[in-house]
């Protein structure tokens, strides 16, 4: 019963959580000493298809460290908490949607 | 087609097509509801695209997804509520005797 | 996917956070302290972050076998691994008046800088906000998806 607009929706929206799992692990850390950030490549991850596996789990570029070797940026962590937690409402909205859809065409049906 | 598929699949359709005289076919109550369709598959396909769209990251348009997701979903409705009627009304007709 | 463990991470965080933040008070609050149960001036305190794994107390019933390497965990929480207590020679101030000064009329006092500490305690409550920040964003996403079963 699953058509693909619905797989896709389903995707994104695994891909999202596991990607502000990190982004709270991120946050957990940002005073542990030697910690790196982590994160997935999203689009990559979204396009590679990948049934059930784990994504991969890649460290940014670009991030300037600290003495200790922690290299957790505040501002972009936050910025990622807002806009994952966005996309995830709006997709799932989709998802919402499309079920809703699916609903009525059964329950109109049965007149 | 594919993407209402599973969704027409459930709503049942009288066969009206073969119960009117071929010359009102297309003006009769299946010419309507034939056009129906055509537009809600129309919608949904649009609606498809939109979000395949924005899923890839292709587009950052998310009101335009929102609204054509809403559409479909309006026309859909629409679609059944017509549906519905149609079929009553050629239920009426069936019942008048002649 | 499983978001539960999610907020195990960020508690960790907080619990983290305000270990810190109660180390840091403790310093405040005994900079001056010249006098200890255990003998001598106070002597500061430190906490040591260390990342470790956070498995929710429910599914770690059904995580025996599910062993994922470090590395490819998404959830990474933090603990504090020790509290470090400050070993090094306490601060000698001159001043003869005071009722613990030893012959020479020195008294030891903590080394404790208040300016440092009392800018650690703002980072620690401003790491511990964002970390009430993630739960809150987590806990969200979690009620939309419950929210798709209600249609």
């Amino acid at each position: 019963m699953l058509d693909p607009v619905q797989a896709n929706l389903e995707r994104y929206l695994d891909l999202l959580g596991t990607r502000q799992k990190l982004v709270a692990s991120n946050i957990a850390n940002a005073s542990t000493p030697g910690y790196r950030t982590r994160d997935l490549d999203f689009h990559f991850e979204f396009m590679a298809q990948a049934e059930g596996g784990q994504p991969n789990i890649i460290e940014p570029e670009g991030l300037a460290g600290r003495n200790d070797g922690n290299n957790v940026s505040m501002d972009r962590e936050a910025r990622l908490l807002a806009e994952n937690t966005m996309r995830f409402n709006f997709v799932s909205n989709l998802m919402r949607g499309q079920l809703k859809m699916i609903r009525s065409a059964i329950q109109e049906g049965g007149r | 087609m594919d993407a209402i598929r599973p969704i027409l699949d459930r709503i049942q359709l009288p066969d009206l097509a073969g119960k009117t005289k071929p010359s009102e076919q297309e003006g009769g109550f299946g010419g309507i509801l034939k056009q129906a369709i055509a537009q809600v598959a129309g919608q949904q396909q649009e609606a498809e695209t939109s979000m395949n769209s924005f899923l890839r990251g292709e587009s950052e348009e998310v009101h335009k997804v929102a609204l054509d997701v809403q559409r479909a979903e309006l026309s859909m409705e629409m679609f059944l509520q017509m549906r519905n009627k149609v079929v009553q009304a050629y239920q009426e007709v069936m019942r008048m005797q002649l | 996917m499983n978001l539960f463990d999610t907020l195990s991470v960020s508690a960790s965080g907080m619990s983290a956070q305000r270990q810190r933040a109660t180390a840091l008070v403790e310093n405040l609050a005994n900079a001056e302290t010249t006098r200890t149960p255990e003998g001598g001036p106070y002597r500061r305190k430190d906490v040591v972050f260390q990342s470790e794994s956070v498995v929710s107390p429910f599914s770690g019933i059904f995580r025996n076998e599910i062993d994922a390497t470090f590395s490819q965990e998404p959830t990474v929480g933090v603990a504090v691994s020790e509290v470090v207590e400050d070993q090094r020679e306490p601060d000698r101030r001159y001043q003869p008046g005071h009722p613990d000064a030893d012959a020479k009329g020195y008294v030891a006092f903590p080394r404790v800088n208040p300016a440092e500490d009392m800018v650690d305690l703002m980072g620690a409550s401003r790491n511990y906000a964002a970390n009430v920040s993630a739960m809150a964003a987590i806990k969200d996403m979690i009620n939309r998806s419950i929210d798709l079963v209600r249609g």
